[in-house]
């Protein structure tokens, strides 16, 4: 797997002149650049492809001023993606609508890259996550995948760094994750129908229900947590901590809030069935809302861990 | 017949665990977190096994077991710990309460059905 993160980008940006320059300066910098037609824009925006920014172009409407009602319109519906704002001859927001000011998050000339690269670097990777942490999470999750859907093909693509905070399918699970290095969540997004497919096609059940899905994805999430807190956390992790902050569910708009601005860490594991071809996607996000310092990340090693593997008795 | 116990939030974990036992001519019981567990344990003398997760809400799986040797006291209830924790801290806390044995999961039946059938016998 490339364990370099990536991070998608939504370009609002029609300039032919400007368009494969950009495309190669995403392709330079771990950018995936996503193009909608202007008249799906705003349904794309309202469901979850999990976009780190926007990048926009000052002359994207017809007039500044429909550029700029476009902008504020897009900063509604998604307040939490930075649009990033490419002006063809100034490098500041000298001129610019005081809305469009607003809705933007930063600003940058036509062809000044390295400017791009550093608003890229602080408005989307602006925190580290260790190549370790990331492989790492890959792999416990695909070894749970595979022993929990065991006639199922488990495959994965190249984890992300998103800004959105929209809810993927119908069904999610959240885990707190508590250590010396991180606090936050680990959030597993998923469909109902999939699974319910999987337990009467795969797991010998003569019938479930929406129950019987939440008790599978309880149990999924339990042991990838209980993995990750084995490989990163240790006995590191029981020092009562008292801070939170309110999560906030919004059924409507299907978001929610961890109260930080931070971007998350995201990955997609998708269950086939080769058979029928059905497949079930599960996304996994990593939110740590309420403490990261991955200068002290470190994987926990035990003492005996290569005598005793996962499944087996370990006698005393 | 040789009855075993599983205590588990997970109706996913206590499903898989108890459907592999029975298929394998196993008696077993099941109980939904530690305070159900120690429930059952002390409403059945004749019981040998308890294959017991550690992390359930109401009353975990180590609370319980240091419950049931202090209120039960030497009785000889073999217990195991199926559960996703590995802390070595957490295995000493079992061992001073007196637990036979830890699986880390997910739980793999043929591997242990063996020294399952022994210890409940």
């Amino acid at each position: 797997m490339d364990e370099q993160l990536v991070s998608k980008v939504l370009i609002l940006d029609d300039s032919a002149q400007h368009r494969d320059a950009l495309r190669e300066f995403c392709d330079a910098n771990h950018l995936v650049g996503l193009k909608v037609r202007k008249s799906r824009l705003m349904s794309v925006l309202r469901t979850n492809i999990d976009l780190g920014a926007i990048f926009f172009s000052e002359n994207y409407a017809l007039t500044p001023e429909e550029s700029a009602e476009l902008a504020v319109r897009i900063h509604s519906v998604r307040p939490e993606l930075p649009i990033i704002l490419r002006r063809e001859t100034a490098a500041d927001f000298a001129g610019v609508p005081d809305s469009l000011r607003r809705a933007t998050c930063a600003v940058y000339r036509a062809g000044d890259w390295t400017r791009l690269k550093e608003i890229v670097d602080h408005h989307i990777f602006s925190l580290y996550y260790p190549c370790e942490l990331v492989r790492g999470i890959s792999e416990l999750t695909e070894s749970v995948l595979a022993a929990q859907f065991p006639t199922l093909a488990v495959n994965w693509e190249t984890p992300c760094v998103v800004r959105d905070r929209v809810i993927f399918g119908e069904v999610f699970s959240l885990i707190p994750l508590e250590s010396n290095w991180c606090r936050g969540y680990m959030m597993l997004q998923t469909e109902e129908q999939g699974l319910l497919d999987y337990l009467l096609r795969h797991a010998g059940r003569t019938e479930a229900g929406f129950r019987d899905v939440n008790n599978l994805l309880a149990e999924i999430t339990n042991l990838i947590w209980g993995g990750f807190k084995n490989r990163y956390i240790g006995d590191g992790g029981a020092a009562l901590r008292q801070v939170q902050v309110p999560l906030v569910v919004n059924h409507r708009h299907k978001y929610i809030s961890f109260g930080s601005d931070n971007p998350q860490l995201c990955f997609l594991y998708t269950l086939r069935d080769e058979e029928c071809g059905q497949e079930i996607r599960i996304f996994q996000r990593f939110v740590f809302n309420l403490n990261w310092s991955p200068e002290d990340f470190k994987v926990v090693l035990h003492a005996g861990d290569s005598l005793v593997a996962a499944g087996e008795l370990e006698l005393f | 017949m040789a009855k075993i116990l599983i205590v588990d939030d997970s109706s996913t974990v206590r499903d898989e665990v108890a459907g592999f036992l029975k298929a394998a001519g196993l008696e077993v019981a099941t109980a939904i977190d530690g305070k159900d567990g120690l429930a059952k344990i002390k409403a059945d003398p004749g019981l040998k096994l308890v294959v017991c997760d550690v992390n359930m809400p109401n009353m975990d799986g180590l609370t319980m077991v240091e419950k049931v040797r202090a209120e039960l006291g030497n009785k000889s209830i073999n217990v195991i710990m199926l559960t996703t924790e590995s802390s070595p801290a957490m295995k000493e806390r079992g061992k001073a309460a007196g637990i036979k044995g830890w699986i880390v999961k997910p739980f793999n039946g043929a591997a242990v059905l063996e020294t399952f059938k022994k210890l409940a016998a």
